[in-house]
């Protein structure tokens, strides 16, 4: 069937999709017209049935099943019952030079926090040019004492940085957090791919989409960078809680995929300030610990005292250089909500760059003209406590009745410090398969980033996890809320198989981060030198 | 290796081989007892079933009374049995669970199917007819899972642990059948040595380990209380006799890289060695006469092995 007339046909899969106004509808720009990089992806779509697509989705959802990608639920009487991390067949595309942008600009973001936090454990320096206020660190729960003065092998603490962007209805990305402790979602982000390729081969194969797979090797070789010193062969771990822990699967998935050990607390011991495992074998030494373990969890002689999570001693090892964590202890600090704000401004103190992310625009309500506009206009507004997670505390503006503003503003005028406001941010939405009704329907999503730094070496994966708020108008995606994922695609240049042309002498030519490759008889040559390495971040 | 890992893996293999013995045990006692000869009371089979299990006290604990469906229950599902089949199951699947990163995707995969399989199956209530149905799904399975551990693991330390345990647990699984079926043999007051009642109860005994096609085929003769006793315990060649268990247990702990110790007569190796070649040499004539005995002191050194094992290797905190 010729493509353009396809193209006029609506599958009835589609038929009932409506783009909801002021929102930016990631595939649609008008009723069944998508935008030019989905365009290839829709058109397989439009060829299956309604039955069939049902069809896939029961066998993408059977490979979860199978492989144990699954939560247990713990209602009284189903024992046994687990449900998995609902997954949608639709990828989610982003062109290559949409993502060349992104990525520069998450990897920015994560060298200037580390650059924060190795300041503050360090000199201090900007919190005596009082760019960030100093009551505002110090009075996090998450600072820790016990790491000033503490240097990590190559200065790096936010080893892995997991920073979550959304799409608003003005096209731009904007980060809505940094997670800098120990951000998890990589093993959904690796198993979606799987789950793809297993359900929808045939269409997979024909797109040139940049691979995750490479992550676990990545993480290693990130590990193996900031072993203690005169260590060759760095034995590096997986340390988890146990398999009760909610995240264990991705603890697991880690160990395998990079082929280190998976460990528990009581797996390890500390003699005279060295770290060993305890093994059939003997005693065997660990140098870099992938901890998958609260701060407060790790050491009992040095935090939680009643700990059995953690490991006695481990945090005197550590200050020893004797072992290296991952991410280091008291990171949190980086990432609470009041800091957030400041993040534009530590990015340009530490890198004097401009930064390329957008942070979503930030009241302080200590701040007279901050306070005064967030006064008048609080039903536009998102309210938030600077010192709560998860949720407890907000006020949504436009949702929220007159005595709910009229009780808010005599809250805020009573400890001005701990509020902010943010305006709402429009998450972009994407056709997302409904089971039920058995049709797409536009669902918000947000992107969460992976980042690894090393000693001497940068990485951010090609895509991430994009999170699904499955529940109709919700925008929030996490996955205790009923929130979904989907595989996201970064194209490996735009245009993907369309740009792929063969010409009549054998050669190939493909465009590459506007530059052109050419494949033929006599070799590979790249039509612009240089630019292909990555440069250090923001060096441009 | 972590100590910890290695007593998943060694539990995983013993576990799997307890839930198929009594599973198997179950089903083929019950349902022989349904047409089995006159003078076989069904009362005792289900008393044999509770015994083989190691579940008597506990079973009399919430019941009163012999019943086919509340035994039958008892032994499969109920939860109010902490050591049902079903229990197995869940354990089997927390200890590969516990060891994923050292086992293969494939393996875990099975073990993971087994489980909710299992699951599904699983009613308020299992009525004693379906118990055929039920038990030969483990026996299945438990095939199943054996063939990927023999099939899609390295056969290192990882695979020699998982059938360590595998064989130990069998040793000790058909000398509590042996051990069973003599006690209940006891207890037919009225049956005399030799009669059909007792060659019907070695038969039963021969299929509860599958092995009555195998014996038939060697003895060539109707199972009696001698030659099946010689053939679980002794023949070599038979994967679930004892001796050819034994010899594996030396061999797994020979091959395992285990920490060495300082005194030879003390290792772990030393103490399984010495009793799977006292095992080759053994005759069926040397220990008849006194076989409850020799069953419990075999069943004493298999223990001790077993604990030895954990007190030096698999202990983690």
């Amino acid at each position: 069937m010729d493509a353009a007339v396809r193209q006029n046909q609506t599958s009835e899969v589609f038929a009932n999709y409506q783009i909801p106004p002021n929102f930016l509808d990631e595939v649609f720009r008008a009723p069944g017209e998508v935008h030019p990089h989905y365009q290839a992806v829709y058109q397989q779509f439009l060829e299956f049935s309604k039955e069939e697509f049902k069809t896939l989705n029961e066998h993408a959802k059977m490979s979860f099943f199978n492989q144990g990608i699954t939560f247990s639920v713990y209602s009284d009487k189903a024992k046994g019952v687990e449900r998995i991390f609902p997954f949608d067949l639709f990828p989610r595309i982003i062109p290559a030079a949409e993502w060349a942008k992104v990525e520069k600009g998450i990897l920015q973001r994560c060298v200037a926090m580390n650059l924060f936090i190795q300041d503050i454990y360090s000199n201090q320096h900007i919190l005596k040019n009082k760019v960030v206020p100093a009551d505002l660190i110090f009075s996090s729960k998450n600072y820790l004492k016990a790491m000033i003065g503490v240097k990590p092998v190559g200065g790096i603490y936010n080893h892995i940085s997991g920073t979550d962007l959304i799409k608003h209805s003005d096209g731009e990305y904007y980060v809505l957090e940094d997670n800098l402790r120990c951000p998890s979602g990589i093993s959904y982000v690796l198993s979606n791919r799987v789950a793809m390729k297993r359900t929808l081969f045939q269409m997979f194969r024909q797109f040139n989409v940049e691979t995750v797979g490479e992550y676990p090797q990545e993480l290693l070789a990130t590990m193996q960078s900031v072993a203690p010193r005169g260590i060759d062969a760095p034995t590096c771990v997986v340390l988890t809680p146990g398999v009760y822990n909610s995240a264990y699967f991705e603890h697991a998935f880690l160990a395998l995929t990079m082929g280190v050990p998976l460990v528990e607390g009581r797996d390890l011991y500390v003699d005279k300030n060295f770290v060993y495992m305890k093994t059939i074998n003997g005693p065997k030494r660990v140098d870099v610990v992938y901890r998958r373990l609260d701060d407060d969890f790790l050491d009992p002689m040095e935090f939680k005292p009643d700990s059995m999570l953690g490991v006695p001693g481990i945090m005197a090892a550590y200050k020893k250089g004797n072992v290296n964590l991952i991410n280091a202890p008291g990171t949190g600090f980086a990432d609470d909500k009041a800091v957030y704000t400041y993040v534009p401004d530590i990015i340009k103190y530490y890198l004097q760059e401009e930064p390329i992310l957008n942070n979503v625009h930030t009241y302080r309500c200590e701040k007279d003209d901050d306070y005064q506009y967030v006064l008048e206009n609080m039903d536009k507004l998102v309210i938030k406590p600077v010192d709560e997670s998860g949720g407890y505390g907000i006020l949504i503006g436009s949702k929220a009745t007159k005595e709910q503003i009229s009780e808010f503003k005599t809250l805020i005028s009573e400890n001005r410090r701990k509020y902010i406001a943010q305006p709402v941010m429009n998450l972009s939405t994407h056709a997302t398969f409904i089971e039920g009704d058995d049709q797409f329907e536009p669902r918000h999503v947000d992107l969460r980033s992976f980042c690894l730094l090393g000693k001497d070496r940068q990485f951010v994966l090609k895509g991430g996890l994009s999170r699904v708020a499955l529940k109709k108008g919700s925008l929030i995606v996490n996955s205790s809320q009923g929130g979904g994922s989907k595989d996201t695609w970064v194209m490996a240049e735009d245009g993907a198989s369309q740009s792929m042309q063969q010409n009549g002498s054998m050669e190939q030519s493909m465009t590459l981060n506007g530059e052109t490759m050419t494949m033929g008889p006599q070799g590979m040559s790249i039509g612009t030198q240089g630019s292909m390495s990555m440069g250090k971040p923001g060096a441009e | 290796m972590l100590s910890r890992i290695g007593n998943s893996l060694f539990w995983m293999g013993r576990y799997i081989e307890r839930a198929e013995h009594i599973a198997r045990y179950t089903r083929v006692q019950y349902v022989s007892s349904v047409d089995a000869p006159l003078g076989q009371n069904r009362e005792l089979i289900l008393e044999s079933i509770l015994d083989m299990a190691g579940s008597k006290d506990a079973y009399f604990g919430v019941h009163e009374k012999l019943e086919d469906d509340k035994v039958i229950d008892f032994i499969s599902i109920s939860e109010s049995n902490q050591f049902s089949i079903l229990s197995y199951i869940g354990r089997i699947r927390e200890n590969a669970r516990g060891s994923r990163d050292s086992i293969s995707i494939e393996l875990w995969e099975a073990i993971n199917r087994f489980y909710h399989k299992v699951n599904e199956l699983m009613t308020a209530e299992m009525p004693a007819e379906e118990i055929e149905f039920f038990a030969r799904r483990i026996e299945e399975n438990s095939y199943i899972t054996k063939g990927y551990i023999e099939n899609t693991l390295l056969h290192n330390d990882v695979w020699m642990l998982i059938s360590l345990g595998m064989h130990l647990e069998r040793a000790i699984q058909v000398i509590r059948i042996l051990q069973t079926k003599l006690d209940d043999i006891e207890k037919f007051e009225e049956m005399k040595q030799g009669s059909a009642l007792e060659n019907y109860q070695w038969s039963t005994t021969l299929k509860s380990t599958e092995a009555f096609d195998m014996f038939m085929r060697c003895h060539k003769t109707s199972p009696t209380r001698s030659h099946v006793i010689d053939f679980l315990l002794f023949d070599t060649q038979f994967p679930k006799s004892v001796a050819y268990s034994m010899e594996w247990i030396k061999k797994c702990i020979e091959g395992i890289s285990f920490q060495q110790e300082e005194s030879r007569k003390e290792s772990l190796e030393f103490m399984a060695g010495k009793l799977a070649c006292r095992f080759q040499y053994l005759t069926i004539e040397e220990v008849e006469d006194r076989a409850p005995q020799f069953l419990q002191r075999t069943l004493d050194n298999i223990y001790e092995i077993a604990s030895l094992l954990d007190v030096k290797y698999l202990k983690y905190h």
